[in-house]
């Protein structure tokens, strides 16, 4: 259930937001979207998998943070153990809105039925008493506008990617530690077989439109499911 | 095997035991501090005793800690949130005085626990006076915005005792001996709650015990007397000569009253400070009452009419309030201390050391400070006692002496024209170290060579922001640089975007304290429906 609203400094003068990190925050998820802007510093963290959107109209870059639904092994109390956290979770409660279903113009909302908004004068002040922006609100509105050039990029993204055939289904089965089997299915990756034998032509254009970059962090950002499960080993050991 | 020529002579006399005669603030937080300090794995382990008398009520009216009251509890192994929930305690972040330079509309001023940015006090200084863009206190610190803001100085996931600024605490002082109560009987503190007849002497002088109306002799090597005003064992049995600096501070009279908060109001970040035509009130906000005094010198001022400042001002502060004036509390007082504090085999601690109007919260700070320079250094035989004595007395007699000169810049700094206030001012009534600093710093700022102790009670920063905070004229720019000059202005351009950051993060007083209470709350039981 979500409550979108415009964020107004009359409206929400005494809006109080947790940043925090916490499961009962909202952070216990398995999966992040993330968008090819930020792929280099996602790569650094984490696995990046495609997979076809909720419509099955298009694909949607994921950060992954576990092999289960509910699953972040990255989210320890209070504390998220890495050094970088997709847009689409450091903006929350925040959002992109639209002034009317049609408009180019971007505006900022809130989702108050988030559990990041505090109702107890604890957290991050979002105006201050004279209405004016707090530099915590500066800061969300330049990751939403990051966020949101991102998004916008995506679409030629994907596009090249399905016009190249460079995704191909993907398949994970891991075995941990005691021996039991985690798959995880649905994914799509990017398929470096293919990726290898594209021409100077086909390499030209990708690189000029800028996805040649995001496509390589894709794939290098495999090698963090080892990583992951590594994670995934140690959290079954401390129980 | 060698002979051992380095070997320490046998102890003579050993400290084994250390008696505390009297509970109340001082008592209790003896009690706690060298418990915890004790090294429990000797095998002849220091013993503490604490004497309580049944029929001696405490005063408590310190209500107001230094930031050092953070250390002290952590130290004794309280958890803050236990505390403030105790003590029914609140963050304080400095004191605001109001109405001290002309007592107009608008005369105020803040001295905030933070220091200004770590960079040489006078190039500090300098810098504001060149942008002359507001009260030096608002260029030096973000706390000046988070005080008038009522916000809180943490956020209650941070650890215990730091903070994103400087505090220490407003509390019930009745409430913090009953929890340094318990936390000493889990110390191993040995509790006698019993009334002390007399003191016995040994032959050379030295205090060998107290007699008790129902134990009986309890003997001891070390003695605190925390007896209070009456000073029975530094004043009545070793007849330490009590200074008075009445010449210097004349209020010798308080009126305390107790006035009950609505449960939503706000909780102020600072002590308040209100000047008054002979005198001053405080004004001190926990979150289910306010601690209102009126301190006021007898000579300028009677007991009615003091009555009747308080009353107008409680009406002002707290509308609706109910208290009458019949509910306050009278208490007399002189203003001094003894001539030594640590006499023989006894150290004096709080009220039987000496007492100051509580301007700048002095009192706690000082049980404080006792206790740290006793336990740094503490004395294993008797032996060593009157070496440890005189260096203890002589640091501590320059303490008194720079308090009382703090205290006393308040108000030689005041342009107010009531016979008390130019009485405050006569050329007889100031310290001379005071009145040759004041000539200094017409041509220069306060700067670390006027207040040269290692650990200064109130460093030059605490002089800066009383002096500006009052509207002393900064001085010129200085002929020689002062050190890092850039650095300080970076610094303190870093004042003001820090401060909008921290208050757009930190909760108000109340919200956090509420927060606080709702988390420690036991769950709440689910009515069961038919």
């Amino acid at each position: 259930m979500t409550a979108h609203q415009l964020l107004g400094s009359d409206r929400h003068r005494d809006l109080r937001v947790r940043a925090e990190r916490g499961a009962a925050l909202g952070d216990a998820v398995m999966t992040s979207l993330v968008v090819p802007a930020e792929f280099r510093r996602v790569q650094d963290e984490y696995p990046i998998l495609f997979r076809m959107n909720q419509e099955r109209t298009d694909f949607v870059a994921l950060a992954l943070f576990g092999f289960e639904n509910g699953e972040n092994l990255f989210l320890k109390g209070d504390r998220w153990d890495a050094r970088y956290r997709p847009l689409a979770l450091a903006i929350q409660p925040f959002l992109i809105g639209h002034a009317a279903p049609d408009s180019d113009v971007r505006q900022v909302h809130v989702d108050t039925a988030s559990p990041r908004i505090s109702g107890d004068g604890e957290g991050i002040r979002v105006f201050d008493g004279d209405g004016r922006p707090t530099p915590y609100l500066e800061e969300v509105a330049e990751l939403l506008g990051e966020l949101d050039a991102g998004y916008r990029e995506s679409a030629a993204f994907f596009a090249a990617l399905r016009q190249h055939n460079l995704l191909e289904p993907f398949t994970l089965e891991i075995e941990l530690d005691d021996g039991s089997i985690n798959r995880l299915v649905g994914y799509h990756a990017i398929d470096e077989q293919k990726l290898a034998a594209l021409g100077p032509d086909a390499l030209g254009a990708l690189h000029g439109e800028g996805h040649l970059m995001p496509i390589f962090m894709a794939v290098a950002s495999l090698g963090r499911i080892a990583e992951l499960v590594a994670r995934k080993n140690q959290r079954n050991a401390d129980g | 095997m060698h002979e051992d020529r380095t070997a320490p002579p046998q102890p003579s006399r050993p400290v084994r035991r250390v008696v505390i005669v009297g509970g109340g603030t001082a008592g209790w937080l003896a009690a706690c501090v060298i418990a915890a300090r004790i090294d429990k794995a000797l095998a002849d382990p220091l013993t503490v005793t604490i004497i309580e008398s049944p029929d001696i009520p405490t005063i408590g009216v310190g209500e107001g800690t230094w930031p050092t009251m953070r250390r002290t509890l952590e130290r004794i192994g309280i958890a803050e949130s236990d505390f403030l929930l105790a003590c029914d305690a609140s963050f304080k972040q400095g004191s605001r005085f109001i109405g001290w330079r002309t007592g107009a509309a608008g005369d105020s001023y803040l001295h905030p626990f933070t220091p200004p940015p770590e960079a040489d006090p006078q190039a500090v200084v300098q810098d504001w006076a060149a942008r002359a863009d507001g009260p030096f206190a608002d260029h030096a610190t973000t706390q000046a915005r988070i005080c008038r803001d009522h916000l809180a100085p943490r956020q209650r996931a941070m650890p215990d005792y730091s903070g994103a600024l400087n505090y220490g605490y407003h509390l019930d002082a009745g409430k913090l001996a009953a929890l340094l109560t318990r936390r000493a009987q889990a110390l191993g503190v040995r509790h006698l709650r019993d009334h002390v007849l007399a003191v016995e002497r040994t032959p050379d002088g030295d205090i060998a015990g107290v007699v008790l109306r129902d134990a009986g002799a309890v003997s001891g090597d070390l003695f605190i007397d925390c007896t209070g005003h009456a000073a029975m064992l530094i004043g009545g049995a070793l007849d330490v000569p009590f200074v008075d600096r009445r010449d210097i501070l004349p209020n010798d009279r308080a009126l305390a009253a107790q006035v009950p908060v609505a449960a939503d109001s706000m909780i102020a970040s600072q002590t308040d400070a209100t000047a008054h035509r002979a005198g001053w009130i405080w004004d001190i906000g926990l979150p289910t009452r306010r601690g209102i005094g009126c301190v006021y010198a007898s000579a300028f001022m009677d007991d009615d009419e003091a009555a009747e400042v308080l009353a107008a001002y409680i009406a002002q502060a707290v509308p609706g309030s109910t208290i009458s004036p019949a509910a306050f509390r009278r208490l007399a007082f002189r203003s001094g201390h003894r001539a030594r504090f640590w006499e023989r085999n006894c150290l004096a601690l709080g009220l039987s050391a000496g007492f100051l109007e509580p301007l700048e919260a002095s009192a706690i700070v000082l049980i404080e400070l006792s206790l740290d320079a006793l336990l740094d250094d503490f004395p294993p035989d008797r032996e060593t006692m009157a070496i440890q004595a005189d260096r203890f007395n002589a640091l501590f007699r320059e303490r008194w002496d720079r308090i009382v000169e703090f205290l006393k810049l308040h108000y030689v700094l005041s342009e107010r024209s009531e016979p008390y206030w130019l009485a405050h001012r006569t050329a007889d009534s100031v310290p001379p170290r005071l009145a040759a600093m004041m000539r200094l710093w017409r041509h220069r700022a306060p700067s670390r060579r006027d207040l040269p102790l290692a650990e200064e009670l109130f460093p030059a920063a605490s002089y800066q922001y009383v002096l500006y905070g009052m509207g002393f004229p900064p001085p010129p720019p200085p002929l020689v640089r002062p050190e890092g000059q850039g650095a300080a202005g970076r610094l303190l351009r870093q004042v003001a975007e820090r401060g909008r950051g921290l208050a757009a993060s930190l909760p108000t007083n109340r919200a956090y304290l509420d927060a606080l209470r709702a988390a420690t709350a036991p769950a709440s039981l689910e009515t069961q429906l038919t």
